[in-house]
Formats: structure tokens, sequence, C-alpha cells
């Protein structure tokens, strides 16, 4: 293996967990709502997922039970902001706290425990492929199920009803209401969808990407996945490729040491935090140019 | 930094409310020492803070029920562990373990105001009379493992993630470095920063990073949780780690670990306390203190090579063998010592180059 195929084979890993949770952000961001809980919601969910596998062995309801659970932790913000219209940046990150310290106390005494990943599997055929066959074409299951999420969840948004329907309450909720929508029922549901996305990434982090149980594992990837939907401007294609540069950018750097090459380490572990930046300043020049 | 905050907050509200119901009942004790411990990480079956805790164990063992012992975990290092410092120093506890080079600043300060409060203090480099710091001579063990290491890399080429490029990180690499050297002069390392504490994703990419050039033994510097030494054993590479044995994450993989035993220094230190002769020394205690040890040793090193390490492990206990001692070559070629010379205490503790063979440059 070279550290092209270190790359190819690990760059999608790297990603998944900050693109699960910035979708879900994204949707919920999109009927209007900023949930900024999510590092929260993703440890939440890590350790869920990692007591559910730990104790069952089962991936599938590791992933399924973390969902669930952390769906039902984003309805205590969805609660408090679209029921007794709290500040939603407190809230947010009120979540975000209760989330940390509730993975402490359900992970104490778990700490440094280890399972068993997936395992991947290439794609029939393509996986014969030289070079990217063996690698970029060969994953465990999560990654292919979320790409196919992926394009989904962009046609939903794109080219349904549903679509419109988010889009509308969104953009202009009291339209929205008036012509008949439910807006917090909706709104509702896209928090629930997000925080079940979140739990989902969470879950991947603790029980495939890095299988163990460590306090504090998702060390800052919920702020990232924030970051992201930023930088992919509220769209499908430009959050999934975001995250997949953050995800070759994250493990790119750690290659780029391991061969000698003379770069501090130090600017190549906040390359994702300047790329961010770098995205924000685009769009407001962009956004000050259309002004 | 922002979700460190927000884990403290909600540790910080927790403790004051069982600070507050366990309030009554402390005061009723008499004649028992207290004796308060800060934890920079959660005390898990691995890793540092298990390691100051095993120590601790020593000293409660040896007290029985004359001695009280409060521990608070998973303190994040700053303004937070200095008030839960003062808190317990409040709370009547004699003795203090601060558990982490952060608290540092805070914990001199508690010292300075509390003449009766000894505190005994995880590295760094301020003492005074009643505040003693101490750190562990990592570097002797680590420099049998590049001996180990030597004999059972095919690729030749060695591995390390660290934490941050700090000087007793650095010594801990190059004597991995200069012992692997010792047995076959060609092999080279590679070093990977993290730039965290702790992050065991990014850990065990760049472990992956590594292996994927061809890397087959790794040192996993600084690392409190397995991530490291889990990824060599699925990859099939040998790894290492420090302070206490992580062999049950990779059994047929775990070339050893460089073990540190702190419970005879933290007794001894205690019993100064209780006695009154407690000193504030800066203690950098070695092989030659019982404080570091090797152990768990993989069963595929060769036993010829076994005995050679067994040797070296003899002489640098007798300090007949020094393993920072000329001629020490850096990595750009030019000699920094010639044969003969030791490196200084003060030198080593503020190591900033890399000896020949380490392929990355050090950040600087």
């Amino acid at each position: 293996m070279s550290a092209l195929e270190f790359l190819l084979a690990g760059t999608l890993a790297a990603a998944l967990p900050l693109l699960l949770a910035a979708l879900g952000e994204m949707v919920v961001e999109r009927t209007g709502v900023l949930n900024l809980g999510l590092e929260g919601m993703m440890a939440l969910g890590a350790v869920i997922a990692f007591i559910c596998v730990y104790h069952s062995g089962s991936h599938i309801l590791g992933f399924a039970v973390a969902a669930l659970v952390s769906a039902a932790f984003a309805m205590i913000f969805a609660g408090l902001v679209l029921g007794v219209r709290a500040n939603e940046v407190a809230a947010g990150l009120a979540i975000g706290v209760l989330g940390l310290g509730l993975s402490a106390l359900f992970g104490k005494t778990y700490e440094s425990q280890t399972i068993k990943g997936l395992p991947d599997f290439g794609l029939p055929l393509l996986s014969n492929i030289p070079v990217i066959g063996p690698t970029l074409l060969t994953q465990d299951l999560v990654v292919w199920l979320t790409i196919i999420g992926t394009v989904v969840l962009w046609y939903v948004l794109n080219k349904t009803k549903l679509g419109l329907i988010i889009t509308a309450v969104g953009e202009n909720s009291v339209a929205a209401r008036a012509i008949g929508y439910p807006v917090v029922a909706i709104r509702c549901a896209a928090v629930a969808f997000g925080g079940a996305m979140c739990g989902l990434a969470g879950a991947y982090a603790a029980t495939v990407y890095t299988p163990l149980w460590a306090d504090g594992m998702i060390a800052g990837r919920g702020w990232i996945a924030l970051a992201l939907v930023v930088f992919g401007t509220w769209q499908t294609g430009r959050v999934a490729f975001g995250a997949v540069l953050f995800g070759l950018l994250s493990i790119g750097q750690l290659s780029v040491q391991a061969m000698g090459v003379a770069l501090p380490s130090q600017l190549l572990s906040s390359l994702p935090y300047l790329a961010t930046i770098l995205m924000l300043v685009v769009i407001s020049r962009r956004r000050m140019s259309l002004g | 930094m922002s979700h460190l905050l927000q884990r403290r907050t909600f540790l910080k509200t927790t403790l004051a409310a069982t600070t507050a119901m366990a309030l009554p009942m402390r005061a009723m004790a008499q004649d028992v020492l207290k004796m308060g411990v800060v934890l920079p990480s959660p005390a898990a079956d691995v890793g540092w803070s298990h390691t100051l805790m095993a120590g601790i164990e020593t000293v409660k063992a040896a007290y029985g029920d004359k001695l009280e012992v409060t521990v608070l975990e998973n303190i994040a290092e700053g303004p937070d562990a200095d008030r839960i410092a003062n808190g317990l120093v409040a709370e009547g506890n004699k003795v203090l373990l601060l558990g982490s080079f952060g608290y540092q600043n805070g914990g001199i300060q508690i010292a300075k105001r509390n003449a009766d409060v000894s505190i005994i203090h995880a590295s760094g480099y301020l003492t005074e009379p009643n505040f003693s710091p101490f750190t562990a001579k990592y570097w002797q063990g680590t420099y049998l493992m590049g001996m180990a290491a030597a004999s059972v890399t095919k690729s030749k080429k060695l591995g390390c993630v660290g934490a941050f490029a700090i000087p007793e990180l650095i010594t801990s690499i190059n004597a991995f470095m200069l012992g692997a050297r010792s047995v076959d002069p060609t092999i080279e390392m590679s070093v990977v920063w993290v730039n965290s504490w702790f992050d065991p994703a990014a850990e065990q990419d760049a472990a992956k990073a590594q292996i994927s050039q061809g890397v087959d033994v790794i040192f996993s510097n600084a690392q409190d949780t397995p991530s490291v030494i889990a990824v060599a054993e699925e990859a099939g590479v040998y790894a290492f780690n420090l302070n206490s044995s992580m062999v049950k994450y990779a059994p047929t993989k775990y070339l050893g670990v460089v073990g540190t035993d702190w419970g005879p220094h933290f007794k001894r230190l205690v019993d100064g306390h209780v006695a009154g002769t407690f000193e504030g020394l800066n203690f950098w205690l070695g092989m030659e203190d019982d404080v570091v040890y090797t152990a768990d040793w993989n069963a595929g090193i060769p036993a010829d090579m076994v005995a050679q390490i067994t040797a070296k492990q003899a002489e640098i206990k007798a300090n007949s063998f020094v393993v920072f001692q000329g001629p020490l070559v850096d990595q750009s070629g030019a000699e920094r010592y010639a044969a003969g010379v030791a490196m200084t205490v003060d030198e080593m503790l503020g190591m900033d180059w890399h000896v020949a063979g380490v392929t990355t440059p050090l950040p600087k």
C-alpha cells in the first residue's frame, strides 16, 4: 500500500461522520432553524451505538438505536425552540453541553474499551480496477449506504414537493403557514432528522471509523460539520464535496508528515479550518458584489 | 475548544452538587489525612490517569483508613482546574496531586498561599518548598524498545504517532531511534504529530498513514487510549506505548510497554508531608528509582536480543550506560555531541532537535 492508496482508501471514511452530521444540519437549517448542538448529539449517538455494539455485536442495532436516541434528544431542542420559543443559539449550545455530559456519564464504564469495526467490501466488477478498485471502491457498508442516501436527499430536496415545502418553510414561514403547511411540525421533523443524522455520524465514528469509546472522541467534528454546512452553502452536492475535501485534508496532512515533507504540522492540522474561513470570505464577497 | 468548555461546565455542575452533599460528613473526620487528586482525563483501565491512580492505590494501601482520597477526573487545564484545586484545599485536603502540566501555574499559587499544603505535580519546571513536580525518564525505556524494534522490523522503517512536539516527547523519540540504530544503523523513522493530546480518530489515521508507507513498528507516544495500539494489531505491525500496558488490545503484536510506577514516589512524598520533611524538589525519575520499567515484551523478539536488552537495562539502571551521550549526530548529519560528552539535564529537558535517522523534520 502506498501513500496514494492510503488516501484513496481512507478519505471517504474520514469524511463520513462530517458528511452525515452536516447533511442533517443542512436540512434543519433549510427549514429556518439553527441547531448548534451537533457535537453533543454526535457524542451521545457515539456512546449509545458503542454500548449497543459492545453488548450485542450488532452494528445495525447500534446505528438504529443511536439514530433514535439522538433524534429523541434533539426533540428537547425542538421543544425549547419551537415549543416555548427559547433562543435557538442558547438552546443549541445547551443541548450540545448536555449531550457531551450525558455521553461522558453513559460511557464511564466503557472508557478505552474497543470493539470490532465493519469489514470493507468492494463493488462487484469495479473493485477489480487497478489502484482505485481495492482502495476507493472498497469501503464499508455504511459508506455505500451514505452515498446512496446523499443522492436520495439531493433528489428529495431539489426534485420533490417535500423539498419545495422545506424550502418554503425556511425561506418564508409566514407564507408557508398561510397556504396551510404545518410549519412547526415540519421544523420539528427536520430537527428530529438532524438529530438522527448526528446519531448516525456518532455511531460511525465510535463503532466503525475508530471502533473504541473514549470520552471526548468526537473531538470537535460536530463543529467542523456545522462549518461544513456553511462551506457547502446549504447545497447537498457542495456539502458532500466539502466533507470529502475535509476528510482528505485531515488524513492527507498526516500522510504528508509521515513522508517527511518539511511543512509545519500545526499549519497542516489547521487546514480544514482555514478552508472554512476562506469559503466564508468567498461567500460574503460574492454576496457583497451581488448586493 | 468550545466542546471542552461545555463538558467542563457540565462536570462542574455535577461536581458542585456532590461536594455540597458530602461536606457535612467530611467535617466529622478526625486525624485523617485528606488528599485531593485532580486528573486531566477519565481514570480508565489504561492511560495516564490510570497510571497516577495506580500510584495513589499504593499510598492508600499503606495508610488504610488514615487517608481519605478525593479524586476529581477529567478536569480541563486552565482556570476551572485552579478553582477545583482551590476547592479541594478549602475542604481541608492537605496533600494535592495535580496530574497535568497545565495545572502548574494555578498549583504554584495555591502552594504559595497555603504553606501547610503539600502539592505533588505531574511535569513542569517550577518548584516551591511545598510544590514538587515529577517527570519520568521515558527515554531510558524507549531506547530498549528501539533495540527490540530493530530486531523485529523487516522494512527497516519505524514510525511514531506523537501528540505535540515538546522536549519530553522528542527525547523519547530520539532515544527510540538511538536504540534502534545501535542494532542496525540503516533504520529510519517517520514521526507524525497529531497536534492534540486527545483525538483517537486522528491518532489512528496517523498510524495508518505511516503503515501505508511501509512502517512496521509504531511508537504510540503520549496517547491515552489504545487507538494506535489497536490499529497496529489490526494491520499486523508491532506497536508499543508508555505508562501502562495495552497488551490486551494487541495480543500478538504488542512490542512491550515502557511503564511507570509512581507508587513508591507518591508514598515517599506523602510520608514526607506527614513527617514534616516534604521538599519542593523537581524529581526526574527513571529506572534507578524503580519508577520506569519495561514489561510485556513480545514473544517474537529473538532470544539473543532479549539478553542484550536485559543487559542494557541493567547498565542503564546502574548508570554505566548513558543514552544521550556523544557521538550524537542530528538529522542534518552535523555532530551535536562529540564522543564521550553527555547531554546535561537542562539540555535534555529542552531538546529541540532529532537525531540522525528520523526522517520527518521537526516542526518549528
